[in-house]
């Protein structure tokens, strides 16, 4: 009997109830690389009351594939994507906390990216969009709280891409973040990481291109391949343990015939997989090509693989010198795309500075995605909810 | 100084008298690291009674959670790692408190918090205590009672020591006593007649010599 798929996210109730994406827009912003891109569109969520003092808000950051859907339940019904860790009473409290979520500079989720419309030339700027770095996303961020009318936000708080981002926020407007929640990221991507974003890339340059009409240029073209469903699921085997996999799939089989095998390699070698991990893969790979947006994922998967705060600073001390934020830094023993050893990077040079920061290496064995699933959630929760209090408290 | 109580302390109770020793050694208003925090209930005391800024390292996950649920900054490290991480003279105290004779490599540790903190303090069980002894020499038995309260092969103390070893290490390490307290039926005392031996626990400020 099949398995059921392990769900991308934990389990949850939506408790925050009916929630609606927002768009607010900007006349542009100049980027890194020197580039001016506008008009800007970023589409945002929030979730609870800003208190008269405006001083609760609580800035989440996504991930990857993340949205600004983090809580609540949207129009068609879709749970946000940590909905498990914000709502009433949960570990970010929305009866005491205003949250805020944004879709990130290059998304496809609402925030100007590549599907969006270049002024320009009147259609998508698909793989025309220009390279941003996450930097670029932590100040469209920035300028959506100024324009909320936020001056300091309590917290910032991410996982993977959104730790950069939360680590990024605490350096680059050390005076508008009063604390840094940093999970499962590095100060600097590895080699490793950039590997296997390099092979995803691949995978949807690979793709045949069914080029449009003569005239068209950058974007708009329709793509016929699957490279961003293979992406997706290289990604996948890096976001999950090997004990994960071992417990969930082991080796079974979702058909078989003979000798307990299919002897078959199905429709053009795919056919939904054999094994439940291919399976689980192809499904992931298939929903992925529903909901994302490849060229997002090329922009997206180079911000992150330019992140390297010691290339841009000199050293990490030198990056962290005028952090004022409490820092938390959560690292997962089962993560090998950023393990532990990436977080404790972090906290020395943290350490070096004499900057307040607290560490938790959490034993998990889902891996990487382990702030992102249900076993996850207990412990994640608890040191969320303990730390904001402290920082609300003003110790 | 708080109330003389009798009776042995249960290993989970908070080490109470201990940590009143410890909070009479440490300045108001300083910064202080806790090696082996536990729960964070020494820290969340400087905190709120000294004015200390406060941080604990301690290696039990669950632990580490409750630190934070407290409100107490806190790192997950393993101490035997060492405090690499830590520069030179950070905090104005470290305390080790009933930790030491659980570390792989105590001499390490202890030159580590001389380098980190001005002052330490340590507070450790003191096994040549007589009534640990009595159990050892009359009734042939690996001793167990208050300050040792496990049976031998799960016991965390891998290193025993006593009061009397104590200064002989804090001298080979290049360290000098400050100040030493001596914890005797449960009640704290500076001077005590054959200290040694009656004593379940020492504190001691120690700083570089």
């Amino acid at each position: 009997m099949p398995t059921a798929p392990i769900k991308e996210y934990a389990d949850s109730d939506g408790r925050y109830g009916r929630v609606q994406t927002r768009f607010v827009e900007f006349d542009g912003i100049t980027l890194e690389s020197g580039i001016y891109l506008g008009p800007l569109t970023v589409a945002y969520e929030t979730y609870g009351e800003l208190s008269p003092a405006k001083d609760n808000a609580v800035l989440i950051l996504h991930a990857l594939s993340g949205d600004a859907h983090a809580a609540g339940i949207d129009e068609k019904g879709r749970l946000g994507w940590w909905d498990a860790m914000i709502g009433p009473g949960k570990g970010i409290d929305t009866d005491k906390y205003f949250v805020i979520c944004s879709n990130c500079l290059a998304g496809c989720k609402g925030t100007t990216g590549p599907p969006s419309i270049n002024p320009a030339t009147g259609k998508p700027y698909g793989r025309s969009f220009p390279l941003v770095t996450i930097g670029d996303m932590v100040n469209v961020q920035a300028m959506l709280v100024e324009r909320l009318g936020i001056e300091k936000l309590l917290c910032v708080i991410g996982g993977s891409m959104g730790g950069m981002k939360a680590l990024d926020w605490a350096v680059r407007y050390p005076d508008r973040v009063r604390s840094s929640v940093v999970i499962a990221a590095t100060a600097r991507l590895s080699p490793q990481g950039i590997a296997f974003d390099w092979v995803g890339r691949n995978a949807i340059y690979s793709d045949p291109v069914r080029v449009e009409p003569a005239g068209d240029s950058g974007g708009g073209a329709e793509r016929a391949g699957r490279g961003l469903a293979v992406a997706r699921m290289i990604g996948h085997i890096t976001y999950l343990s090997e004990e994960t996999m071992e417990a969930k799939f082991g080796r079974k089989r979702r058909l078989t015939d003979v000798n307990g095998y299919r002897y078959s390699l199905g429709e053009n070698g795919g056919g939904g997989g054999e094994f439940e991990v291919e399976s689980y893969l192809e499904h992931q790979g298939s929903s992925f090509m529903q909901r994302f947006d490849e060229d997002s994922y090329i922009i997206i998967t180079k911000a992150i693989d330019y992140f390297d705060m010691e290339w841009s600073y000199g050293t990490l001390s030198a990056a962290f010198r005028n952090i004022l934020a409490k820092m938390l830094v959560i690292s997962f023993s089962s993560d090998w795309l950023y393990p532990t050893s990436m977080s404790l990077a972090i906290v020395r040079a943290l350490q070096a500075e004499k900057k307040d920061v607290s560490f938790v290496e959490l034993d998990l064995p889902y891996g990487h995605d382990s702030f992102l699933v249900n076993a996850g959630m207990p412990p994640l929760t608890r040191i969320i909810r303990g730390f904001l209090g402290r920082v609300s408290e003003g110790d | 100084m708080s109330p003389k109580v009798t009776e042995f302390r249960n290993p989970f109770h908070e080490f109470e008298v201990g940590f009143n020793v410890i909070m009479d050694m440490i300045e108001p208003g300083t910064r202080v690291l806790d090696l082996g925090c536990g729960t964070g209930t020494l820290l969340k005391r400087l905190r709120d009674e000294k004015d200390a800024e406060v941080c604990g390292v301690e290696l039990d996950q669950e632990k580490v959670i409750r630190c934070i649920e407290r409100g107490i900054r806190v790192m997950r490290l393993d101490l035997d790692e060492g405090l690499g991480g830590f520069p030179d003279l950070s905090y104005e105290y470290v305390v080790l408190s009933r930790t030491l004779q659980q570390l792989t490599r105590p001499s390490r540790v202890v030159k580590e918090m001389l380098r980190v903190a001005s002052k330490s303090v340590i507070a450790f069980p003191n096994f040549a205590n007589w009534k640990a002894a009595l159990q050892y020499v009359i009734r042939g038995r690996i001793p167990m009672c208050g300050s040792h309260p496990h049976p031998w092969h799960s016991t965390p103390d891998i290193h025993p020591l006593t009061i009397s070893d104590f200064r002989d290490f804090v001298d080979q390490i290049g360290g000098k006593i400050e100040k030493e307290v001596y914890i005797v039926n449960n009640a704290p005392t500076r001077s005590a007649f054959w200290a040694n031996r009656r004593a379940e626990w020492g504190c001691c400020l120690i700083s570089a010599a």
